[in-house]
């Protein structure tokens, strides 16, 4: 029984290894074999989703800052986008302006909100988002409410698109576990837990939310900037909504808040149930979704992972399967925890 | 600009204090005992401009009684909210994670049920009252804001009776006061929080009532509410009803006279900069900065 678990634990492990590079793989060679179009723009918009989850993730999951404003950074880095693209700047030079514009964004939310502990900055980025769309909407450079066209000269590339998506999204798992096994990571998850001993220990809270807040927005803006570039009109009804701003939100928590693969897992969920429900019955989306949220806090605090977790732990030795936990998903979950 | 021109002004924003402090002081008694931001307070706005709605729509209730109705209706229906879904949170000094969530999903439930229910068209609601004005010499004050004023001063009035002299109010005071301590001299706190939570929502309803009959409605019409409750309650220390009157009335003086400088195009924009004000220059709010001098809650 011990040699099984043993056994197990090593197998769970090595799989964790193998696994997302698997995933990647099928993910790469995937329009090879002949997908359709449809398909290929549903997956390059989950993969844009999962983008956001995961950096949404490092600020709310692992620092726990619920943050409600990333509508305000995916847009920033959507607009940044194409005015750079207008101007004549490769694409891909653009999406670094995209991450620099939204990162500088995060400074000067966090700067006067990150100040104060508890709600503040919860609720005041309900605020950024309302005024950012506000001025979005009466700047006259981009066009103001009616939007802003997206010019790339040269016929449409659907997979180059594609595969600049799923690049993203592997960039960004790749900063999210490498954050969350450096001692900035560390640093995170105790400021998580209780600011007040990670400041005795030495951590400064103020800086570090603040450091994670430019990287999770400097995500965020490529993400947009990503979805611009091929969606070729942007408004800012589109992507400056509250709405986004939700969705980035509900996706890592669906998932399992707090671990890399919870945040990708509730990115790709969300992102494939959305194209289906969103265009034909725009509440009920939302309405499943506040829903789930209320019994994920209530009953699964660890989402989709969590439960997941359950059902591995029905099948398998108990502490085999937490061990095994521990290696593939990380740690998570959201009961009790300060803000 | 004349000084009468001054005058109205100075009385709109009066006017508009008292619906804001009515609004923003649910959410207070509510994060005062349960240390939690009440999100799905702005469902409960919407829920309670709707209420007053159907019954007019319906049964030709006066819009007024309506609002008086709301305020036993909902305060049932946030004690069941209570009972059902709050009660199961993780208690804790702090605002949790979990409790912001929770009250979001709950928000976004509500909000959409009523997307479902109502569509997403703009409603108003229209009495022979709406239009007409009272004038004083040459200042002219609208019929309706002057009684969804008075409504609101007497349910504050009341609310600051409850609070003094029942055992309820004292109860609510001990708990925001000291929660250990009131435990200790037998406050039943899970009980206190239930009554607590039906009356932030009887208050969010009666709210909500109120302001239908200022403005047209939508299914999403508590979120522009919230942004401005949640100032109004920072600006007033986040737990005294006095507070949230002193809030009410700095967020609504800002307001109306901001539209002297500002497009009326980036008035949203105001009780966010507002906030970033507050949260820079007096953390505690103007509460804050008073407190040691006369302790109020």
């Amino acid at each position: 029984m011990a040699g099984d678990m043993k056994i197990s634990a090593a197998l769970a492990r090595r799989s964790a290894v193998i696994f997302p590079f698997l995933l990647l793989i099928v993910l790469l060679t995937l329009p090879a074999a002949g997908l359709s179009a449809n398909m290929v723009r549903m997956l390059f918009l989950t993969a844009v989703w999962t983008i956001t989850s995961l950096s949404w993730n490092l600020l709310g999951g692992f620092a726990g800052q619920v943050s409600f404003g990333f509508a305000v950074f995916y847009g920033l880095g959507a607009y940044s986008t194409a005015l750079l693209m207008h101007a004549g700047v490769n694409p891909y030079v653009s999406f670094l302006g995209a991450a620099a514009t939204a990162a500088l964004a995060s400074v000067v939310i966090g700067l006067p909100t990150f100040r104060l502990r508890g709600p503040y900055f919860a609720i005041a980025t309900i605020g950024v988002t309302e005024a950012v769309r506000v001025v979005m909407n009466n700047l006259d450079i981009t066009g103001g409410a009616s939007g802003y066209r997206v010019t790339e000269p040269g016929p449409f590339r659907p997979l180059e698109h594609y595969y600049t998506a799923i690049a993203a999204v592997a960039f960004a798992v790749v900063v999210s576990i490498v954050i969350s096994r450096s001692r900035f990571g560390l640093a995170l998850r105790a400021i998580k837990q209780d600011e007040d001993a990670a400041a005795d220990l030495g951590v400064n809270p103020y800086a570090c939310k603040l450091r994670i807040h430019a990287v999770a927005a400097a995500l965020t803006g490529i993400a947009g900037g990503i979805y611009a570039r091929r969606a070729a009109f942007i408004h800012p009804g589109d992507v400056f909504a509250f709405q986004t701003g939700i969705s980035i939100l509900l996706m890592p928590v669906i998932g399992g808040i707090g671990t890399v693969w919870g945040a990708v897992l509730g990115g790709v969920t969300f992102g494939l149930v959305e194209q289906e429900l969103v265009a034909n019955f725009p509440q009920v989306h939302l309405l499943l979704y506040g829903s789930l949220l209320i019994l994920i806090v209530l009953l699964e605090p660890n989402g989709l992972v969590g439960l997941l977790r359950r059902l591995f732990r029905r099948t398998r030795g108990d502490s085999g399967s937490q061990n095994a936990d521990q290696v593939f998903w990380g740690r998570g979950g959201l009961e009790g925890r300060k803000l | 600009m004349t000084a009468v021109d001054y005058l109205n002004l100075l009385i709109a924003a009066l006017l508009l204090a008292g619906i804001y402090a009515a609004m923003s002081v649910g959410m207070t008694v509510i994060y005062g005992v349960m240390k939690i931001v009440n999100l799905a307070h702005a469902g409960f706005l919407m829920l309670g401009a709707y209420f007053v709605y159907e019954l007019f729509e319906r049964f030709h209730i006066d819009p007024i009684l309506g609002a008086v109705l709301a305020l036993p209706v909902f305060f049932a229906f946030g004690m069941g909210v209570h009972w059902l879904l709050v009660r199961w949170l993780p208690k804790s000094d702090t605002p949790t994670l979990a409790s912001l969530l929770l009250m979001f999903g709950l928000w976004l439930v509500l909000q959409n049920v009523g997307y479902l229910v109502w569509g997403n068209m703009d409603r108003s609601i229209f009495t022979p009252r709406t239009l007409s004005v009272q004038r004083f010499g040459e200042i002219t004050i609208p019929t309706l804001g002057l009684i969804v004023f008075a409504a609101a001063v007497i349910s504050l009035i009341v609310l600051q009776i409850v609070l003094n002299r029942t055992w309820f109010g004292r109860s609510i005071r001990a708990l925001i006061q000291n929660p250990y301590a009131a435990q200790i001299v037998g406050v039943d706190d899970q009980k206190t929080a239930r009554l607590t939570f039906g009356l932030g929502t009887a208050f969010a309803g009666f709210a909500g009532a109120l302001l239908a009959m200022l403005f047209s409605f939508n299914p999403d019409f508590g979120r522009q509410f919230l942004l401005r409750a949640f100032v109004i309650i920072v600006l007033g220390g986040l737990e005294s009803v006095s507070g949230v009157a002193l809030g009410a009335l700095i967020l609504a003086l800002v307001e109306t006279f901001s539209i002297l400088k500002l497009p009326a195009g980036y008035q949203p924009a105001i009780s966010f900069a507002l906030l970033v004000v507050v949260l820079v220059f007096m953390p505690k709010g103007i509460a804050g900065l008073l407190e040691k001098k006369w302790r109020v809650t």
